[in-house]
């Protein structure tokens, strides 16, 4: 496992994946190759916890949208939560969370996505 | 069906200009440069797709950069590295002032870093290079790429806001330090001084100050003078005058009462003034006068009574800021003192130095030299400040000469302890010097600075172990008075100095004493005077002596010097025989002093000399360690394979007056072997045992001669 992902967990059915560092193609990478894995196991809703990343480039929100494609075809869902607030306004000016949804906490995101 | 997503150029434009944005609206809230120089790196990074960068940042003291922020690379592959502002890529960006972009090649700075592509901003403070930002590889997903002409302009916008940034921060780190100063010079200055503003309230107080007015800081800030000084009226009207005519008034020797305790001040009230002149209110400035005799205590540990006197008649010569005058100053160091406090505990070295300071102290003051400074083992003494005096090289060099002639006597007595002599070159030069108060805002001095004082100590340190170097400015002011003996050496080339420097050595007593021709003179005067019937007492004991102390010594690790006393002591031990054999020893001293004296030998050492012959005396005596091994060059035959031939000259010489028979002589030879013995380690190694394997032969033929004896009666 990269040092780039610090834990793997799942919740309900929830795969949820904890990262440190900067999200770029490498931290993307990491991320996608986890994904990828789970959903070839039948997972299909997957939670980022990015309170440690807080710095995030467009190469590693372009890997993010490759994985959100990728989760449409399997009718998966991507969220995020802990995301500072830089991270968050990158998101958002990226065009991010019109395809995937960022959450306050874990409960919500568990709860909801 | 899967949506296409993408994302498009305008995101990323619009995402570039947040992000300067950001920079922009955040970097006037950072207040220290290091967490500055951390988020623009990482925004830099992240906003042009860098996989890592870091920043480099000026050294204040030098040409060079260091890493001030870094983000995802191992700087450790940049250790050794020197980032000079006159080479390579960074010298390219500090005269372009342009952001560069390259692939990163093998004679490139980050070439360790394994990096491929580069993107170099320059971090401007003012028109001055403060810094670079530099970031690594561009991230696509198909891998890394070099960076293109956007990111530089980009990375160039970039720049410009942090160096803005940067030269705020700088600034309020100065305005800072400028406040410290003032409150430095403010807290450090020995007179007292608080301020008022218009309405009369304490603003300011310094440390002299709250301790004149005797309140807690917390209550004088703040509160009206006029609660503070109720009881003084005198200093109410002074501060009242002030205000009102905006007028400097002072008053001496005014007498403050404060609870129990009184003290006398000389007090100052200024008006407070802005740029325009407009009045912000007063400064006064409390001289404590009690404090006056304290002073003078402690100033006359740094110079001679005369001095203070002089000071304290005349406080202008003690004027602040620098002034030029002439004046002397002396430089002494000992040599190899590090070697020499090797051996030594802590305590020994602190002990060795205070004593070696008291007399050498003593002796600048006696000459009216001002003690300007203790460095370590260095002495820099000045003479001619504050007061210049027309005597002021003379003095110089007469404490150069008396400080080296009472080391002869101090290292004597270190010697006769077992301990290793100290030794000093003295340097001194007289010129143009600044004189003043100079220093930091935590500590301020009374010294001089200049050329002169330079050159002065680099005199000391040409100066080998006992010898003084003066230059030719200080000959030319001592030379008419025809006192002292100099001699011209060969010009020095001192750093800094176009032309080569003329210089003289001192002469004084003891450094240049030649023992050589003491030698010779002992040897011819015993040659001509000695009388031939001495057969054991002859020219040949004398070197045989000498010879011996010369051995024993350096094995006994005596130092040169100290080896050529115990040899001259050898010359002179049995000279009184010229005399007769009673009471040879105390004529040796005799003539001994006379001679040392007529050739100009230390007289501080004369005793040294003078000690080891009488030690020489039946029974043996030795008080100390050189007159242990004279006592054992002596008697050094009694454990030598020569000892039957030297026996036997002793016999021949004894037998002048009286007939000595066989067996008497080996009675004597016994008790004689029997009751001495050997004092140093290298005799009783070397000589001991042959000693004893002598007494034993003749304890042998003495029982022979007793058994023959016997059987013939």
């Amino acid at each position: 496992m990269s040092s780039f992902i610090t834990s793997i967990k799942e919740n309900n059915s929830i795969i949820i994946i904890e990262t440190n560092g900067y999200l770029n193609n490498t931290g993307g990478e990491a991320i996608s190759e986890i994904v990828y894995e789970k959903i070839d196991q039948g997972h299909t809703k997957f939670l980022i916890n990015m309170g440690n990343t807080k710095i995030v480039n467009s190469i590693g929100v372009s890997i993010l949208i490759e994985i959100i494609e990728k989760l449409q075809s399997v009718d998966g869902k991507l969220g995020y939560y802990n995301l500072a607030p830089i991270v968050s306004k990158t998101f958002t000016i990226m065009g991010l969370t019109k395809y995937s949804t960022l959450f306050e906490s874990e409960e919500l995101a568990v709860n909801e996505i | 069906m899967a949506k296409e997503l993408n994302i498009s150029d305008l995101q990323l434009k619009y995402l570039e200009l947040e992000t300067l944005l950001d920079i922009t609206n955040d970097l006037n809230s950072f207040e220290e440069i290091p967490v500055l120089l951390q988020e623009i790196l990482v925004k830099s990074c992240a906003v042009l797709n860098a996989s890592s960068g870091l920043i480099l940042i000026e050294d204040d003291n030098s040409n060079v950069l260091n890493i001030g922020a870094d983000f995802n690379i191992d700087i450790s592959a940049l250790n050794g590295i020197i980032f000079n502002k006159n080479k390579g890529v960074i010298k390219e960006i500090n005269q372009s002032r342009k952001t560069l972009c390259f692939k990163i090649s093998q004679d490139n700075y980050f070439y360790g870093t394994n990096c491929v592509y580069c993107l170099i901003a320059p971090l401007l403070d003012k028109q001055k290079l403060a810094g670079a930002i530099v970031l690594f590889d561009k991230e696509s997903r198909k891998g890394i790429s070099p960076f293109i002409d956007s990111d530089s302009n980009m990375l160039s916008a970039i720049a410009s806001q942090a160096g803005i940034a940067y030269n705020n921060i700088k600034l309020i780190e100065n305005i800072k330090e400028a406040k410290a100063f003032n409150e430095n010079v403010m807290q450090s200055i020995a007179t007292g001084v608080f301020t008022t503003n218009l309405m009369g309230e304490i603003n300011h107080v310094n440390r002299t100050a709250v301790s004149i007015l005797n309140f807690d800081k917390e209550y004088i800030i703040g509160n009206h003078y006029g609660y503070i000084f109720e009881s003084n009226e005198q200093i109410l009207e002074l501060i009242s005058k002030c205000e009102l005519e905006s007028i400097t008034v002072s008053e001496s020797q005014v007498q403050l009462q404060f609870d129990d305790k009184t003290t006398t001040v000389n007090i100052s009230v200024s008006p407070l003034l802005n740029d325009f002149n407009q009045p912000l209110g007063t400064v006064v400035a409390l001289e404590d006068l009690s404090n006056i005799n304290k002073l003078k205590s402690t100033f006359k540990k740094y110079v001679s009574n005369q001095i203070v006197d002089q000071l304290l008649e005349n406080e202008d010569l003690l004027s602040l800021g620098g002034q030029e005058q002439d004046a002397t100053i002396l430089f002494s160091d000992i040599r190899g003192f590090t070697s020499l406090s090797e051996n030594m505990t802590p305590n020994e070295v602190v002990e060795t130095l205070n004593d070696y300071f008291n007399q050498m102290i003593e002796i600048i003051f006696k000459y009216n030299g001002i003690l300007d400074k203790i460095i370590g083992d260095e002495l820099m003494v000045i003479y001619g400040v504050p007061k210049s005096n027309i005597q002021d090289s003379e003095n110089a060099v007469l404490t150069a000469i008396e400080m080296q002639e009472k080391l002869i006597a101090f290292n004597q007595d270190r010697c006769i302890n077992l301990k290793k002599p100290i030794k000093v070159g003295i340097g001194v030069n007289s010129g143009s010097v600044i004189s003043g108060n100079i220093g930091s805002t935590d500590q301020m001095d009374f010294t001089v600075i200049g050329d002169s004082v330079n050159l002065a100590s680099r005199l000391c340190s040409s100066a080998e172990a006992g010898q003084i170097i003066i230059s030719d400015a200080v000959w030319n002011k001592i030379k008419h008075l025809q006192t002292f003996k100099s001699k011209k050496l060969s010009p020095i080339k001192v750093k800094g100095k176009a032309k080569v420097i003329s210089i003289k050595e001192i002469l004084y007593n003891g450094y240049e004493f030649d023992y050589q021709d003491a030698f010779n003179k002992v040897e011819a005067f015993l040659l001509k005077e000695l009388p031939l019937y001495y057969t054991y007492h002859s020219i040949e004991h004398f070197r045989d002596v000498v010879k011996q102390v010369e051995r024993i010594a350096k094995k006994e690790k005596i130092d040169k010097a100290g080896i050529l006393d115990i040899k001259l002591a050898a010359w002179l031990h049995d000279v009184g025989y010229i005399w007769g054999p009673l009471d040879h020893e105390e004529k040796s001293v005799e003539y001994a002093k006379v001679i040392l004296n007529e050739m100009k030998f230390p007289k501080s050492k004369i005793s040294l000399i003078t000690g080891m012959i009488m030690a020489t005396k039946m029974p043996q005596s030795p008080k100390n360690h050189f007159e242990q091994i004279i006592c054992d060059a002596d008697l050094d035959y009694l454990g030598r394979n020569d000892f039957e031939d030297i026996s036997s000259n002793l016999l021949k010489e004894l037998e002048i007056n009286q007939k000595i028979t066989n067996f008497n002589w080996l009675k004597i030879q016994e008790k004689f072997l029997k009751s001495h013995s050997y004092f140093t380690l290298t005799s009783l190694k070397s000589r001991e045992k042959n000693k004893q394997k002598r007494l034993t032969n003749i304890q042998d033929l003495l029982k022979t001669y007793e058994a023959t004896r016997t059987s013939r009666k």
